[in-house]
Order: C-alpha cells, then structure tokens, then sequence
C-alpha cells in the first residue's frame, strides 16, 4: 500500500500479553487482529459505519471503568489490553446469552448455518443454551423483493444492512421499525428491494441467517461448498469474487474483498448471471469436417490436421475473439494470425453494452460497467477491435463471407446463420458450445469457460486480475490457451506452454502494454497496468 | 349536573386551599389562540394540535399549513430536521400517520419512504391506525400506581365500553396506557387530546367522560 | 398566593413565582427581576459568565450532576462553526415533574436561562426540546417566547448587545430515551432517537455535526438567577459539593405531594414528614425511590438521616438524580412496582444495545412471571445476572437504570419476592 514516503505513525500496545504495533488510529478489534485473535462482532463491518451496538466485542482495557467496545476503541500507547480476562469472557457470554433469549435456533434449517456468527460464538464461549424459559418472540419471515428473504427470528438487530443500504448503496429502503425488543428490519410496507442494483450484499453481511437469498433458498449447506477465488464475468469491473460451487455446479457467485476494485461489495447484476456457467449443451469433441463430413475427431488428431492446414494456408486471417476470453487466450489467438502466413485482415470482438453505467454511490470506484463482458480492456490492450452493435451481434458481414483463413475464439455467433464462413478456405471455431453458424467449419475445438480454467482479465480499471479454475470441465474441453499455445508453439517450433502462468510469461513477453508484470505480482489481488501502458 | 371539579395542581381530597381557576392553571388565557400558521417563526414547530376532528383524507401542508411548514423548515439546518415537526403537523391535521401520509412527507423533504417509517415507527406518539376523537391517555407509571392509576384505566375501559387501544363503536373514544407523563405529584395524570387531567380518581371517570361528550364540538 | 406546594420551611429562588399567572408574561417576569441575569451576563461577557457558573457550583439537574460551569467551558473558544445550546425538557424520567412546573408557570425563566447559557457557550442558536405530550406547557413556553422576541430580548442584537441568540422550540413525538443526551441530538435531527457512543462528546459533535452542550430546564433556570446574582450568592445555601437550591418532586404515598425547593442538604425524613404531611392513614414508610426511577430503591433504615444532596444519597446507597422522591409505604408491592418499571425500561429501550433491548424485556417477562406466582427462586438469581450483565455494558445508561431498582429490589425486599415465589402471596396492595 502506498504511504507516499511518510512514515505512519504507529502505537504499541499489549493485548492478551503480546506487544503489537500498529499504525495510530487503528481498532482494539483489528489490533487484536493482527495478533491472530478474533474478537467477536456484529455490528462492526469493515466497510460500513461502527455504532458500537451490538456489544459483543467489549474488552478489558486495563485501568478503563467499564468493559470497551473493541470496534471503536482505538490502540493507544501503553496499553493493556485482554480480549479473554474472565470480566471480558463473562460479559461476552452474557451477551451472547442475551441473543438466544428469543433466537429460535433453527440451525437445521438455517441457509446460513455452518458459517452463521451466531453459531461460531456461542460455540466458542457461549453457554449451550440460555436460562431464557420465556416463550420466544415470533416475527415470522417476510419477503423482502428482490433476491432477499428476511427471517425476522434469527435477526440480531446489527443494523449492518440497514447501513449498508443508507451508506454504500445510498438507497435507504431497509430501516429498523419500533424500538426495543419490538423493533424489526423491514421495507416500507409493499415497496421493497426490487429494482435495487446493490441489495444482493446485505445477504453477505448479514452475519446470521435473518437475509437469505431466494435463489440460494435450501439449494446446498454451507460447508458442502467449494469456494474458488474468481473474477466476475459479467461486466469490465472485474469485481473481485468467489466462485461457490458443489456438484460442479454454480451455486452462487459472492464477493471477495478488494479495496481497489469491489471493497467487499458486487452488484446485483453481477451476481445474479452465473446459471450460463452451469448450462448444458456444451460441445462435447472436437470435430472436423464441413457440413455431413463432421465427425469427431480426438484432440491430438484434430491438432495435428489442423496444424497441417494452417501451415500450409495462405490467405488473408481473420480473427473473430471474445472479451469473455482469458488474456491468455486472446494473446494465444493473436499470435496465432501473426504466425500465418497470410495477413491478419481482421482482429475483432464483439460485446454487449449496457445503456448506463451503475454506480455505487457509497464506494465509488464500484461501477456496474456497459461493457457486459470481463475483458474488453484485455481485448484492446491484445490488438483486437471491437466491432458489431450495443446487443453483441452483427458486424461481421465481411468475417462471414470472407474467402480465406476464418478462426472464431469464445463468439457463439449466436446471430449469424448456417452461411457464415461458406466462403473460407479455412474456417476454425473454438467454442464452448453448440453454435448454428459453425457448419462450415473445419475444424469445431470445445473449450473451456473461464470458470473451468486458471487465467487472468484485465478490467475497466486497467488491471490485470487472476481467476482460478473452480469447475471441473467437459471431459474433452480444453482451455483456449493450451489449444492455440499449442498450435502457435507448433509453428513457431518451441515447447507448448505448459500452464497458464507460462502462457501469461509469453504474453507479457510479446505485449508491451503487460511488460514487467508477473503471474505471481499479479497475485490474487491483481495489479493495474503502469500509465504508459494505456492502449491506444 | 357532574361538574369535575378541576383540582390542578392539588391533591387527592382537594382542601379547597386551592383558588386558581381551571384557565390560570392551564395557562389558556396567556396562550390564547395559537395561529395555525404557526405564528412567529421559532414557535412553528411547537404547534402540533390534537384536535378532536380528523380527518384522515385533509390535504397536507395547505393554506396556513404551507405556511407553517415553510417556516418550521427555515429554523433548522438540514431538511431532515424537519421531519418530527412535519409529522406533527400531518399528525394534527389527519389524526393519524398513515403509510400514504409517510410517503408524501417523505418525498416533501427529500428522504426516503423507508426511513420515514422508521422515525414515525419510533415514537410512540404517532398513532399508526385512527384513533377515537378523544384519545384517552392514562399513565400507569410508579407514582400514578401506587396511587391507583390501574383503577383509573380499568374505569376508563368500563365506561367508555372499549378494550385497551380500541375506539369506541361511537368513534369518541380510544384509552390507552401511558408511561410517566411528568404530572407525578397529581396522580393520577390522564392526557386527554391536548390536556393534561390531573388528580384523576377512578370515581371522577364518569364526569370527566361527560365534560368530553360536552366538548365533542370545541376544536382541540 | 394560591399555588399549593408551599411550605414555610421553603427557600424559593426558582419556585417564587410558581402559581402567580401574571409572571408569565414579560412583565411580570421583568417585575421580579426576570432578564436581570442576561443583561448582566451580556455586561461582565462570556467568560466571566462561566466562571461564575463555575464559581455557584451548580450541577446539573438533569440527573447526572455534572458541574455545568466546568461543561461550558469545554466548548470551543473560537465559533469557527456554529454552536448550539440544547435544552433538555424532554422530563420523562418516572417520578419526575419538575421542568414542567418551570415551564408553565415561569417560562421566562427558562427563556433567560437559555440565552445565558448561549451567550455563554457562544452558541447563536438555542433549540428548546421538549416532550411531546406537553402540549399545554408547550404553548405557553410558546406565547411567551414570541413575546420576548416582539420585546428584543431574544433574536438578533438582544438587549441591544449586538450579540444574536435565537430560540426554537422543537417538540418530540413519545419516547423517553429522547432524554438521554445523544438521543435527543438524534432526535432533534430528525432521526430515531437512538443514542450514540461517546466520544466524540457533544462539545466537540453535537447536534448537526456541531459543538453542543445539553442542559436540564433547571440546570438553565438556575443559572439565570446565577447570572443576575454571582456565583457566591448561589453558594449561600446547599453543601460544598451540593451547593444551592433544588426542587424536590415527591409523589406516592404523601399527603401533600408536590414541588418543594430547598437547599441542597435537606433532610429527607423531615421532606416526607414535615413538608409534605407525612403518609396517608399514617402508614409506615416501606421504601423510598430518592431520584427517579433510575436509581437504587432506599428501605425505610436507609432513608433515616439520609440528606438529599449528591453526596447524601449516594452515602445512603442511592443516588439524587433528578431528586424525584417517590414514596411507598407499607401497603406497597414491591414486587409489582419493579415490574411496572421493568415494563417501562423495556418499552422505552431504543433497542440498539443487545443487553438493552434483551434484557429489558427478559427481566420483565420474569418479573411477570414472578408477579403472577409463576416464580422459582433461582428466577432471583437470573434476575441479577441478568441486570449486571445490563450494566455498564450498553451505549447509554437506560440499560444501568433497570438493573439498578431490580439489583436493589431483591436485596432490600428479598422476602417480598419470596412470599410470592413460595407462598403465592402478595405482599402489599399499591
Ligand atoms: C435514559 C435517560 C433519560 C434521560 N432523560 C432526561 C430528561 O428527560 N431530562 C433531562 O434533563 N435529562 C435527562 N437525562 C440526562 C441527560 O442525558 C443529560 O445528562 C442532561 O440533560 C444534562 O443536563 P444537565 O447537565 O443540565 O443535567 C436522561 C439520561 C438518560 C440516560
Ligand atoms: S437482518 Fe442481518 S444484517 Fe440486518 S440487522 Fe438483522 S442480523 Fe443484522
Ligand atoms: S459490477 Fe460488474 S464485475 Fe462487479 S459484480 Fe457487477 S457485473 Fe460483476
Ligand atoms: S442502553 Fe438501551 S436505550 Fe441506551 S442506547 Fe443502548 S439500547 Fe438504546
Ligand atoms: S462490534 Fe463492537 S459493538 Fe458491535
Ligand atoms: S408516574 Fe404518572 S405522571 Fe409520572
């Protein structure tokens, strides 16, 4: 992180014995932190406001009268600090208690249960049980709009998306009504979130089961996911995500935090379009042959013939990419024109675009983008033009009908017809799944979606961001990558690349808007491209 | 003739050392009429009225309404401010703070219908449904009890006929129960719309009942 | 004079004109000296103002006691922003009708009191919260404020001084936390009256974003008369860490319930016995509640040689508060009081602190349940539990302020809960 040379200011402290520094104006919480310890909380969110009410995360401070709210308290010199001194431990345990008064405990049908807050800390230092003998409050469930379901029983009143809704979406349609032990969230009567372009993260936030999503209602157990961290497809934005999936599938798209790009937030847009990901239909062979020629083929005779006829073509190349494709796959293609002999006449992609873009008014640097697709800046920065109009289609009357050398990558020319590519000498698709307008081709490779591969995007910010494989591909799907590094190495003469992180490597290496970057600098985080490597 | 006898400020068993009379006590003759365009700016969002007519359809912030309303919103820094202040008002005209009277305030100063109903869930004065013409507040706090207050509602229940927050089948009355009202020494304190009646004993019910119905006509 | 509470034994500085109609206006209220206060503020200028206050040793009757000279001088010096003074007349603490006395019959007082309080604090704006249900209070508060800007005294240049102080009346709409100073800050803004955590101390955030200072009715009626007077003269009466006068509201089981001000230091037995013709049928004393309902409850040993002034309750276990002396004699059930007050604290919670919001209504759900004959005993221990897990634990002290009557309950008339518990019995009726 950046501290444009000056030296912050740091305290030191002991908290739980341990001496810690850290930098002036930092939190007992986040202190404590930095030391391993997890003080518990509710209220609290990282991103979001502290109103210190939910009183979960009081500590000892020695020489302090009463217990303080580790959230708001800040670290100060000399300190002496115990998250777990029997006053601490009893307190939060009272205060856990406190919750189970009116919980209803329906952990076994709870969306939430198995990474509920909740359950984590009353398992960790809570009594079992409550003395409550009372009969429990009941609010019943109610329907939000939008993805959200509210469970009003197992709400514990953090007001974080509330918060979230007042400060970060700056759409204050969720509020806290009545007082006391009768106040509950709730919209304003019938009027709810739908509409809402950020409501899907008080889902997140939520830290017990009281938000749910609809379309995650009783769909899978929280500890049956696999969580992979990704890069969301949907837009240039590039948010910063996980991929939950079980059974290969899908199951629900969430955000992973990245204070540069996403904070801790996704938009609703986002995280609603992943079902593409699980669809069926999917090419299941490569396939050679024109027409009632078409057979399959397995892969290392497809290479080997395709490789033959591209050595031996000579005509004019055009290239047709898609922005939904890798760096790594759009280079791949790029270089495989340059290898031809032929000219590269034409390097396209094509992209819908949004009317608006949507903005995230309390972490402004969130904006859901027009461009509909993750790397159009990639495709750009890799040479190639974006053509066709605002719904991703047409433009590519001349690709269609060009009489030479035709190789698509990752378009499903789901508006071209049966005559696309007629004309060509050589028509190649590289594809994931079945597309009308690939009759005429020659050679039909099924390839893997990003989801089902190692990669990386560069988004609208100009960032380079790595996502990983989260799925298990079609059996003979094969990532665009290793099918065009092979065919590229094959012309060329040299070893085929062996990883993404090797096909990235050639990348930069050919690619000076990517010069000095490394899979690894890249990290998980990403890094943005140096000023002078804007695209032209 | 039931003439309740006024014992504000006294105490129970009035010793007749008391000579003030009903509108001294009340201050009505210093006050006068309230103008209800609010009169002089720094008053304007003192004036809410509990007024025995409501009328849950009157048009918001109309005529003198309007004025006022501008006038309260000039005494505060943020529109927000105005917001209790607004309520009150609609409150004064309607009765009631309906959630259609929510969104049309909420859009007048500029926030959203969600938070308005928070606010106006908030405080326990906004009554969300109708209330009778008179509404019947008996405060059953420390002091009242221990003086009789749970005596003094259970009269005004059986009198007016009505069970706790329900109104009258005649639409004139609505009891309800009421925290501490800061007229402790005069137990036990009922608010009647606007009024404080004080030193009420459950014997004192029925005439206290009666000088309403009289008033059924007088405007607050 | 025809207003009732009066006691020979009175000293009445802020009471003087309690029940006399005619100083209600700016007359009448200038005819005994009313405004006399600002004007020599306005004369000696801020910080001597301030050292007076300082000086008088008054505190702050709103309950905590605070000295107000020494909160007025945490103010900023510099008015870079603007200040507010925020008077508190949101009186809603159980046993407690003080401030509205002072408002109905003198709101003159308070008007002075509030701008010398402003022009103190250097705060050109004065908004004047004051409960809802006031209504009557309110309007006469109301005439008489648009009487003192029709006479100069409040508005721009008052008293000719070149120094502006505006006034607002702002009246809240039913809830008690709206009291508690940072909820009535939230509520004045138009928000739910949610307290919020400290620091940042209203003086440096307050109301708006805004350096404020929050006072009591009294504590601002009060520090009227300081500035017509000095702050030695105010010492003249009260203890040297009580000094003053005070108005005692006592309610409950008394002949002669009412507002009687004394200084500080005053005897509670002779309050109940003397001043206000002892108990009814001549009853025996049970217990009394010395501050409002927000503090430890006094048994009858307790309330023995017990003098109320800050450092008197506080030896006799309790606390002054607000000096609301509520009175219960023998024929009391203890048991049923606590409830109705744990009711209260619950229905008043703001709800934003679990301990708060939970424990209110936990509490009150046993006490029922004891009060019903319903009870165990280990519901005594949960009881207690469960109040000191309420405190010092939440944002405000509304949370502190149940546990303190149920703590204190259980302690002094453990056998009241245990005959209902074992013997289903009720001990007292009231
Ligand atoms: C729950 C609660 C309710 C309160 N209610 C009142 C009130 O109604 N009136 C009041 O003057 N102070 C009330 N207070 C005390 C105020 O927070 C504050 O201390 C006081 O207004 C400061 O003024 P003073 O220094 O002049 O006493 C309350 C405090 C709490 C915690
Ligand atoms: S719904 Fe969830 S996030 Fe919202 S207040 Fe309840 S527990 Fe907190
Ligand atoms: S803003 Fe773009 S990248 Fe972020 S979640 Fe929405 S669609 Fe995905
Ligand atoms: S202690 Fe109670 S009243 Fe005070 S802020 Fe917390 S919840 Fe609200
Ligand atoms: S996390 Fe600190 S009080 Fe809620
Ligand atoms: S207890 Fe009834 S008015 Fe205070």
């Amino acid at each position: 992180m950046a501290d444009n040379g000056r030296k912050a200011e740091t305290v030191t402290l002991t908290i739980d014995g341990r001496e810690v520094t850290v930098p002036k104006g930092t939190s007992l919480l986040h202190a404590a932190e930095s030391v391993g310890t997890e003080v518990p909380h509710y209220c609290y969110h990282p991103g979001l406001t502290a109103p210190a009410q939910c009183r979960i995360c009081l500590v000892e401070v020695e020489g302090a009268p009463k217990l303080q709210p580790s959230c708001v308290t800040m670290a100060a010199d000399g300190q002496v600090v115990h998250t777990d001194s029997p006053a601490a431990k009893r307190m939060r345990q009272g205060v856990l208690e406190f919750y189970l008064v009116n919980h209803p405990l329906d952990c076994p049908i709870c969306d939430m249960s198995g990474e509920c807050k909740l359950q984590d800390y009353v398992f960790d230092e809570g009594r079992e049980r409550g003395r409550g003998r009372e009969p429990k409050r009941v609010f019943g469930r109610d329907d939000f709009g939008g993805d959200v379901l509210y469970y009003g029983d197992r709400c514990v009143m953090c007001t974080r998306c509330v918060r979230f809704m007042d400060e970060v979406a700056r759409d204050s349609r969720l509020t806290v009504v009545e007082r006391g032990s009768r106040a509950v969230i709730d919209t304003f009567f019938d009027r709810g979130l739908e509409g809402a372009s950020f409501a899907g993260n008080v889902v997140d936030i939520c830290p017990v089961g009281a938000l749910v999503s609809k379309d995650f209602l009783h769909k899978a157990r929280a500890w049956d996911l696999d969580h992979t961290p990704s890069i969301c497809p949907n837009c240039s934005h590039g948010c910063n995500i996980e991929l939950h999936t079980r059974d290969n599938l899908v199951q629900r798209l969430k955000p992973r935090e990245n204070q540069e790009v996403n904070g801790h937030w996704m938009c609703d847009y986002g995280r609603a379009n992943y079902e593409w990901l699980n669809r069926p239909g999917r090419l299941e062979a490569p396939a050679t042959g024109r027409g009632s020629d078409r057979r399959t083929a397995d892969w290392k005779e497809a290479l080997e013939l395709l490789f033959g006829r591209l050595a031996a073509a000579e005509g004019d190349v055009a290239l047709v990419g898609s922005a939904r494709c890798s760096n790594e796959a759009l280079a791949g293609l790029g270089a495989l024109g340059d290898e031809m002999r032929g000219r590269t006449a034409q390097r396209v992609f094509r992209a819908p675009r949004a009317a608006d873009e949507v903005p995230l008014p309390g972490f402004p640097l969130l904006v859901r983008r027009r461009d509909l697709v993750p790397n159009a800046h990639g495709a750009g920065l890799l040479g190639f033009q974006r053509c066709g109009d605002d719904g991703g289609e047409g433009g590519l009357d001349e690709v269609a009908a060009h009489g030479e050398v035709i190789i698509v990558l990752g378009d499903d020319l789901a508006d071209q017809d049966g005559d696309f590519g007629a004309n060509a000498s050589l028509f190649v698709y590289l594809g994931t799944f079945e597309s009308a307008a690939a009759g005429n081709a020659d050679f039909v490779l099924p390839i893997t979606t990003f989801a089902e591969e190692d990669g990386s995007f560069v988004n609208a910010q100009e960032r380079v961001q790595r996502f990983q494989q989260g799925l298990r591909p079609p059996e003979s799907a094969r990532p665009a990558w290793l099918v065009l590094g092979a065919l590229v190495a094959a012309l060329r003469g040299e070893k085929t690349p062996d990883s993404a992180p090797e096909a990235f490597a050639r990348l930069v290496a050919a690619h000076p808007a990517f010069e000095g970057l490394s899979w690894e600098a890249v990290g998980d985080a990403g890094v943005a491209l140096g000023a002078e490597a804007a695209h032209g | 003739m039931s003439e309740v006898r006024f014992r504000n400020p006294g105490w129970a068993g009035n010793t007749g050392e008391f000579d003030l009379n009903e509108a001294d006590v009340r201050g009505t003759g210093y006050v006068g009429e309230r103008a209800l365009d609010g009169g002089h700016p720094s008053v304007s969002p003192s004036l809410p009225y509990m007024f025995v007519k409501k009328d849950p359809d009157a048009p918001l912030f109309e005529g003198p309404y309007r004025e006022r309303f501008d006038k309260i919103r000039s005494r505060y820094p943020t529109a927000r401010a105005a917001l209790l202040p607004a309520l009150n008002l609609a409150q004064e005209l309607r009765g009631h703070i309906s959630p259609e009277t929510m969104d049309e305030v909420a859009g007048l100063l500029g926030l959203s219908d969600a938070y308005v109903r928070g606010v106006a869930t908030f405080y326990t004065m906004y009554n969300k449904r109708p209330v009778g013409r008179f509404l019947i507040q008996v405060c059953t706090n420390i002091s009242c009890n221990l003086c009789g207050a749970d005596e003094v509602l259970a009269a005004f229940l059986e009198h007016t006929g009505t069970e706790l927050g329900q109104t009258s089948s005649d639409g004139n009355f609505t009891v309800v129960e009421a925290e501490c009202l800061a007229a402790c020494g005069f137990p036990t304190c009922v608010q009647i719309n606007s009024r404080y009646f004080e030193d009420v004993s459950a014997d004192d019910v029925p005439a206290v009942l009666d000088r309403l119905k009289r008033e059924l006509n007088r405007s607050f | 004079m025809a207003y009732p509470y009066r006691h020979d034994k009175e000293t009445r500085v802020l009471s003087e004109c309690f029940g006399d109609p005619a100083a209600r206006t700016v007359a009448g209220w200038k005819a005994v000296g009313g405004y006399g206060g600002i004007a020599r503020a306005l004369e000696i200028g801020r910080e001597a103002t301030i050292e007076d206050v300082k000086a008088s040793g008054l505190r702050g009757r709103g309950g905590a006691g605070f000295p107000t000279g020494l909160k007025w001088s945490f103010m900023p010096k510099t008015a870079a922003r603007p200040h507010y003074l925020l008077c508190n007349a949101d009186e809603s603490e159980p046993g407690t009708f003080k401030d509205r006395e002072i408002i109905r019959w003198t709101p003159h007082q308070l008007i002075e009191g509030c701008l010398v309080g402003s022009y103190a604090i250097g705060a050109s704006h004065c908004y004047i919260y004051l409960r809802g249900e006031f209504f009557e209070t309110t309007n006469v508060l109301a005439r008489a404020l648009e009487e003192a800007y029709a006479e100069g005294l409040v508005g721009s240049d008052i008293l000719g001084s070149g120094v502006d102080i505006d006034i607002t009346l702002h009246v809240g709409a039913g809830a008690y936390i709206c009291g508690e100073e940072t909820g009535l800050m939230s509520s004045l803004e138009g928000r739910r009256g949610e307290p919020r955590i400290k620091p940042p101390f209203p003086a440096a955030v307050g109301a708006f974003g805004m350096p404020s200072t929050i006072n009591n009715v009294e504590t601002l009626a009060a520090a009227a008369h300081i500035a017509r007077h000095g702050g030695e003269w105010y010492r003249q009466w009260g203890t040297e860490r009580s000094p003053g006068t005070k108005l005692f509201c006592v309610s409950g089981h008394v002949n002669k319930p009412g507002n009687y001000e004394f200084p500080l230091g005053f005897p509670l037995m002779e309050l109940i016995e003397d001043v206000c013709g002892g108990i009814p049928a001549g009853n025996a004393l049970k217990a009394v509640i010395p501050g409002g309902s927000s503090v430890p409850i006094m048994d009858a040993a307790d309330c023995r040689g017990c003098t109320l002034c800050y450092e008197g309750v506080e030896a006799a276990g309790s606390m002054l508060g607000c000096a609301s002396v509520i009175v219960m004699d023998e024929t009391s059930d203890i048991v049923k009081q606590v409830r109705r007050m744990a009711h209260f604290y619950a229905h008043e919670s703001c709800g934003q602190c679990t301990p708060c919001r939970e424990g209110t209504t936990w509490a009150t759900r046993i006490l029922q349940r004891i009060e019903d004959g319903r009870g165990t005993e280990d519901d005594l221990d949960t009881l207690v539990q469960i109040s000191e897990q309420m405190t010092g634990t939440t944002i405000c002290v509304l949370s502190d302020s149940l546990a303190m009557p149920i703590i204190s309950s259980i302690e002094k008339f453990r056998e009241d809960y245990l005959a209902l518990i074992r013997r289903g019995e009720r001990v007292g009726a009231a």
